[in-house]
């Protein structure tokens, strides 16, 4: 069931916010043990919401179609009174005294906050294979890693345990989780969504958006999400619109990138063939398919790097004197960047103003552009590298390879399942221009009009 | 290629000899694809950093 038909057998009093809250935590009680998805569950305060809800519904106070539905958020937004620790034991007695821009969003649009989804520690990674609170586990395979660092917020929602769990992107961490574990995922244009009251990784990069059952789940989400703040420094003014797409929306005449180069240079046979399926199926909806040459994605990666290497290590620097209180993975990737120089950053970010202009031209070509979201399947959780296109290739290096690129530019992509990869899910990543997202969502919905395919776990 | 235990070294950040060996190929890998880029940029190229006076007035 999706947001949107919960919402609607809501209304017709055919189920309650009560009865779907308890399904969600009875839900979650069974499967979470297996999953780890869950970090912190809000059993006490979910019920007494779902409670409120249905009174507010019974007596005509509706706000939406987010309204007594049960959701999830990534132990990253911060959350009055709940405890909100990153994914590290740094933060295992922080307790915000406010809530994330989000979550006030969300319990304005009468979201009901079941819990607070697992991570990759610091939301600096793309296992989710957390050293201090476990391996979050992928509902297709519970051996393989769910993707990161949203991790937990795929797992809940690719095992049916919400509707909604909200994530966060700087590099990824949206959209390989969504494509690892086979939901909708989107991450907005930077400064769509504010970023007031979420733990920062990096203040350039950080994206937040939610992992959904259905594209038009995601419209609702980001239409509750959506908009200026001036808490956040880089929010931005740019309108909101409506972005639920028409249940059969037209995308005829729209024309669909088709990279010649980079995308699907080194991908695994049944992810790109299914991929490569999403052109067709536009193809016969009246798109247009157009082959594009893409700017140099390889160093728009690397320039990504530096600036994540670069501000991540200034946010963590004051911690940095306990070294035994992280991860080996998170504290290479913060000793890196307390190497690099001064100059390499701010050249990282002069060389992103050339890379912004050299896609702002791509963008008169075509409206958006479809690519695999991730290389490979879920990788098995412990496992360092995958074998790809003939090369080994490191695991989070593969995984991050063509999806870091939109974070740099900070344009919006959304995740959509599009097949199987060796019993696993594919996924397409479609990527706009700045500000398309209700773009993006018409086209994923034209492709994907249903909900996703949920496991079997039981 | 830089010496990245002697940058270590030199800005005294203590990291251990045996996580310097860890992450010396990482840096390397990504040095190598960088500073061709960055030796190319046009001085004319302003940073992509966010910093608005009038912001700071009000």
């Amino acid at each position: 069931m999706t947001i949107l038909e919960a919402a609607s057998a809501l209304r017709a009093r055919k189920v309650s916010s009560a009865e779907l809250t308890e399904a969600a935590l009875a839900r979650t009680a069974r499967l979470n043990p297996r999953l780890n998805a869950m970090q912190t569950v809000l059993e006490e305060s979910a019920r007494a919401r779902s409670r409120q809800a249905d009174a507010e519904l019974a007596h005509g106070a509706d706000l939406g179609p987010l309204h007594g539905i049960p959701v999830a958020v990534k132990d990253v937004f911060c959350t009055k009174g709940v405890r909100t620790m990153c994914g590290s034991v740094l933060f295992q007695d922080h307790v915000p005294d406010r809530d994330a821009a989000v979550v006030e969003k969300l319990a304005a649009a009468g979201a009901v906050l079941v819990a607070k989804t697992t991570m990759h520690e610091l939301a600096y990674g793309i296992t989710s294979n957390n050293p201090h609170f476990g391996a979050v586990r992928n509902p297709w395979n519970t051996d393989c890693i769910p993707g990161g660092s949203s991790g937990g917020s795929g797992s809940a929602v690719a095992a049916d345990l919400v509707f909604l769990a909200m994530g966060t992107d700087t590099g990824g961490s949206i959209r390989i989780p969504a494509a690892f574990c086979g939901t909708v995922g989107l991450k907005p244009t930077f400064g769509r969504v504010s970023r007031f009251g979420v733990l920062p990784l990096d203040f350039s990069l950080d994206h937040m958006g939610p992992l959904a059952r259905s594209v038009r789940d995601a419209g609702v989400v980001l239409n509750a999400i959506a908009g200026y703040d001036s808490r956040d420094d880089t929010s931005s003014r740019t309108p909101v619109e409506d972005y639920v797409p028409a249940a059969e929306p037209s995308i005829r005449g729209l024309r669909i990138g088709m990279p010649e180069n980079f995308y699907f240079e080194h991908c695994h046979p049944e992810v790109e063939r299914a991929v490569r399926s999403m052109f067709d199926r536009a193809a016969a909806l009246g798109a247009e398919v157009a082959p594009v040459r893409v700017p140099d994605i390889a160093a728009l990666n690397a320039v990504g790097r530096v600036i994540l290497l670069a501000e991540a290590s200034a946010v963590m620097e004051p911690y940095l004197n306990q070294r035994d209180r992280f991860g080996a993975d998170v504290l290479a990737l913060l000793d890196q960047g307390r190497l690099l120089a001064a100059t390499d950053y701010v050249n990282a970010q002069r060389l992103r103003r050339i890379m912004q202009r050299e896609f702002r031209r791509l963008w008169e070509r075509v409206d958006c552009l479809f690519t695999p979201a991730a290389p490979v399947p879920a990788p098995r959780i412990g496992q360092m590298t995958v074998q790809v296109g003939g090369a080994e290739e490191d695991v989070r290096l593969a995984s991050t390879r063509l999806v870091r690129g939109v974070n740099v530019l900070g344009l919006p992509a959304l995740a959509l399942p599009c097949g199987m990869a060796e019993g696993l899910p594919a996924s397409v990543q479609i990527i706009g221009k700045p500000f398309s997202e209700a773009l993006i969502l018409r086209v994923g919905q034209a492709l994907m009009p249903g909900e996703i395919q949920v496991p079997a776990l039981n | 290629m830089k010496d990245w235990k002697k940058i270590a070294s030199g800005n005294g950040l203590n990291i251990p000899e045996p996580d310097l060996d860890r992450i010396v190929p990482a840096l390397d890998g990504l040095e190598a694809v960088f500073r061709p880029l960055a030796a190319k940029l046009p001085a004319d190229v302003e940073p992509a950093v966010i910093f608005r006076a009038e912001e700071g007035a009000e």
